[in-house]
This record gives structure tokens, C-alpha cells and sequence, in this order.
């Protein structure tokens, strides 16, 4: 057991090393937020009553896109080098892996996302009473997000010829945890159900993730 | 204590490779040759059980070996064919994670030895990427000692390896044969290693 637990420690220190070699990507993750938003701004114009009230389906949109820049980072590096072998050889099962990679994803990849959210907020003119309820939907959304990235990245390895699909599929699937995400700024009074479903969804697609993203990563090593 | 048996594959219903038996135990050096396309990686994949044969059944210490799939591990170091090195970290780096992950408890004295011998010492602090082919395979085949199994499974060890640093592994080879180790790999290349037996794809 402690060897197990040794093991987990060593993957996210992998992990962590890997990210912060790279750590560029996501910092041009975080830029294309910024200058997306700006982009809106300057598109919509500088009234605030305008931009707060679509600042928060703003932010998901663009946060939504930022995330599917991240995807490439999921598998295929590990994939095209043969560390998922190596892992699995060394006693990560599939599913395991795809656990680990979400967690890493979201610590390293979402969670600097949601660092700088505040600024964001300020920038679209959200008032600071919002700005909680945007962290906590912010929050549950980007391990969603994590979750349904490592399911598209995954199914990805499947297909060489066609990257974008994993991307649609994202896009796709987040529009529930958008309409509920969004919905939950503002429905005070309803904040707990709107609270809940989403909760509901991220624990669906934590549930999912690891049978579908391991099948996939097994066959994608199969057909390798 | 791994035993292939009947093992046959077929891809796209076309036949590559028909009924191989095979058993690897301790101190055999084992080698598999054949042209290009012929299989030799798909056998190595089939004996990792991360390919699915068409026919046969692999045993591991006289069990199935999907019943005793991590135990089988346990005892396997693999090195493809291709650099699995991180392209972005250190050599340093790369070691550390091996060691960690392999949960290795070889000294870093020993692996500073090991990188004198291989004339890996100075890019210690070097990224991957900018290591010669050569010197990538190296720290490839460094892997086989940090994780100290007793099998090794090898795909192309010598590719890209100049002619001295092919008798250090041979060396290599031949000690761990001796120590009760059992290495199969895949060439191209004529050695000098006693090997053990040869299959031909």
C-alpha cells in the first residue's frame, strides 16, 4: 500500500515536472483568455451594464475554447514517446492513468485558469458579489472540463487524421455544464439545485472517464 | 517462467506470424530477427500482453498471465524502439522519475558509474533534446539497471549504439545472464552475445 501510494506521489511529481517544462503552453492558454476578453470588450463596447451582464457566459465561452487548447497535453505526448507503456508496465492500469491525468490536468492546467478569474472579473465588470458564485461554478465546470478533455483526448489517439474532433466534442458535451453554470450566477434562490446538477454531472463524468479514456488508451496501444 | 504458446497473429485478415512457442527463464538470452513488417514488435507487445494475439495463450509462473498480469511486471524492464525519454527534461531529470516510479533503490553512486561507463557524465544537466541519437539510446538502455528486473525485454537495443558502447551492453548482457537474468530482444544486427536461442520471424 505504501508503495502504491509512493507511486502516485512519484506520477504527479512526473506530472508536475512535465508542466512546468512546458509551463509556456498553459501561459498561452491564460494570454488567449485575455486577449479574447479584451477582443469582446473592445467589440462590444466599454458600457458596463452591457458587458456585466454578458461577462459570465463571456468567461465560460472563452474558457471553454482556452481548455480545448490544453487537450494536446492529455495523452499524446506520452502516447507518441511510449511512456503510457512504460507507465502500464509499471503498474498504472489504464484506468489509473486516466485518473492521475485529470487530476494533473486540473491542478496544472485549470487551476491556474482560476487564479487569474478575478481579474477577468473585474476587467468584464462583474460585481464582486458575483465573483464567488462564479469561482465555486468556475470551479466544479473546469473539473468537468478535465474530465470530458481526457475522454476526447483519449478517443483522439483513435483517429490521427482528424485532431479537431476531440475539441467538437468537448464543446459539445460542455453545454449542459455551461447552461447550468451560468444559470447558477444570478439564481440565488435557486442556487443550491443549479448547485447540485452540477455537481450530478461532475460526478458522472469523473465516473465515466477512467472506463472510457482506459478502453480508449488500450486500444489506441493495440493499434499502435 | 513466461511461456508463449501457439501464439499466432493475424491483422486485417492477413497472417503475421503462426503458432510460436516459446519459454524464457532464468539466465537465457534470447533473439528475435526478421525483416521488416514480419512482427517482431507485435510479439514483443503479445508477450507484454498490450497486443491481443489471435490465437494462444501466454502463462506466467503457470498461470494465465492476465490473472498474474502486474506480478509478471513487476519483473519486466521494456525498452521500445523509439526514445522514451522526456525530450524536455534532463537526463538528471529523467533518471530521477525512473528511479522514483520504478521504485528502485539502486544508489547514485552506482549511477554515476554507469554514466562514466556509458560517457553520460557530462550531460547530466543537459536536456534530452539535445543528446545525439546515440546518446539517447544510452540513456535508454540506463533504464535496464536503475530498474533492476530480472527481465529485460528489448526492442532494437543497438540501433544507433556505436560499436564500442554495443560491447558495453553486450558485457551488460552477458553479466545479467549470469546473475539468473533472462533477456529477449529484437535485432537486426549480428552480435557476439551468447545467445541462447534465436527465433526468425
Amino acid at each position: 500500500m505504501i508503495n502504491f501510494l509512493k507511486k502516485l506521489i512519484y506520477f504527479f511529481y512526473r506530472e508536475y515536472k512535465l508542466y512546468l517544462s512546458g509551463f509556456h503552453s498553459v501561459l498561452t492558454m491564460i494570454t488567449f483568455f485575455f486577449v479574447a476578453i479584451f477582443t469582446f470588450i473592445f467589440s462590444i463596447g466599454p458600457k458596463d451594464e452591457i458587458l456585466s451582464l454578458l461577462g459570465v457566459g463571456i468567461m465560460w465561452t472563452l474558457f471553454l475554447l482556452s481548455s480545448t487548447l490544453s487537450l494536446r497535453k492529455y495523452y499524446q505526448e506520452d502516447f507518441e514517446n511510449g511512456n503510457l507503456v512504460l507507465l502500464h508496465l509499471r503498474g498504472f492500469s489504464y484506468e489509473l492513468i486516466c485518473i492521475l491525468k485529470t487530476i494533473s490536468h486540473f491542478i496544472f492546467v485549470q487551476i491556474p485558469f482560476l487564479i487569474f478569474l478575478p481579474i477577468a472579473c473585474i476587467l468584464l465588470s462583474i460585481s464582486i458579489d458575483k465573483v464567488y458564485y462564479i469561482i465555486i461554478s468556475f470551479f466544479l465546470g473546469s473539473i468537468i472540463l478535465s474530465c470530458l478533455g481526457s475522454i476526447s483526448s483519449s478517443m483522439n489517439l483513435l483517429n490521427n487524421r482528424n485532431y479537431l474532433i476531440g475539441s467538437v466534442i468537448v464543446i459539445v458535451f460542455s453545454i449542459p455544464v455551461i447552461i447550468f453554470s451560468v444559470g447558477l450566477i444570478g439564481q440565488y434562490d435557486n442556487f443550491n439545485s443549479l448547485i447540485n446538477i452540477l455537481f450530478g454531472i461532475l460526478l458522472i463524468t469523473f465516473a465515466i472517464n477512467p472506463w472510457a479514456s482506459g478502453a480508449c488508451l488500450k486500444l489506441a496501444i493495440e493499434n499502435n | 517462467m513466461l511461456l508463449l504458446q501457439n501464439i499466432s497473429l493475424k491483422r486485417s485478415n492477413i497472417e503475421i506470424f503462426n503458432d510460436i512457442n516459446l519459454s524464457l527463464s532464468k539466465g537465457k538470452i534470447i533473439s528475435l530477427k526478421g525483416k521488416n513488417g514480419s512482427g517482431k514488435t507485435s510479439l514483443i507487445k503479445i508477450m507484454l500482453n498490450l497486443l491481443e494475439p489471435t490465437f494462444g495463450t501466454i502463462y506466467w509462473k503457470g498461470k494465465n498471465i492476465k490473472k498474474n498480469l502486474y506480478s509478471f511486471y513487476d519483473q519486466v524492464t521494456y525498452v521500445p524502439d523509439k526514445t522514451t525519454s522526456l525530450k524536455n527534461l534532463t537526463v538528471e531529470e529523467n533518471i530521477k522519475i525512473w528511479k522514483k516510479i520504478s521504485l528502485s533503490d539502486i544508489g547514485n553512486s552506482q549511477i554515476t558509474n554507469i554514466l562514466k561507463t556509458l560517457k553520460l557524465e557530462n550531460y547530466i544537466y543537459k536536456k534530452v533534446n539535445s543528446l545525439s541519437l546515440g546518446e539517447t539510446k544510452k540513456l535508454e538502455l540506463l533504464r535496464l539497471i536503475i530498474e533492476n528486473r530480472k527481465f529485460w525485454i528489448l526492442d532494437e537495443p543497438f540501433t544507433n549504439l556505436d560499436t564500442e558502447s554495443i560491447n558495453i551492453m553486450e558485457q551488460t548482457f552477458d553479466d545479467h545472464r549470469k546473475n539468473d537474468g533472462c533477456i529477449f530482444f529484437s535485432t537486426h544486427q549480428r552480435t557476439e552475445i551468447g545467445i541462447t536461442d534465436e527465433i526468425i520471424l
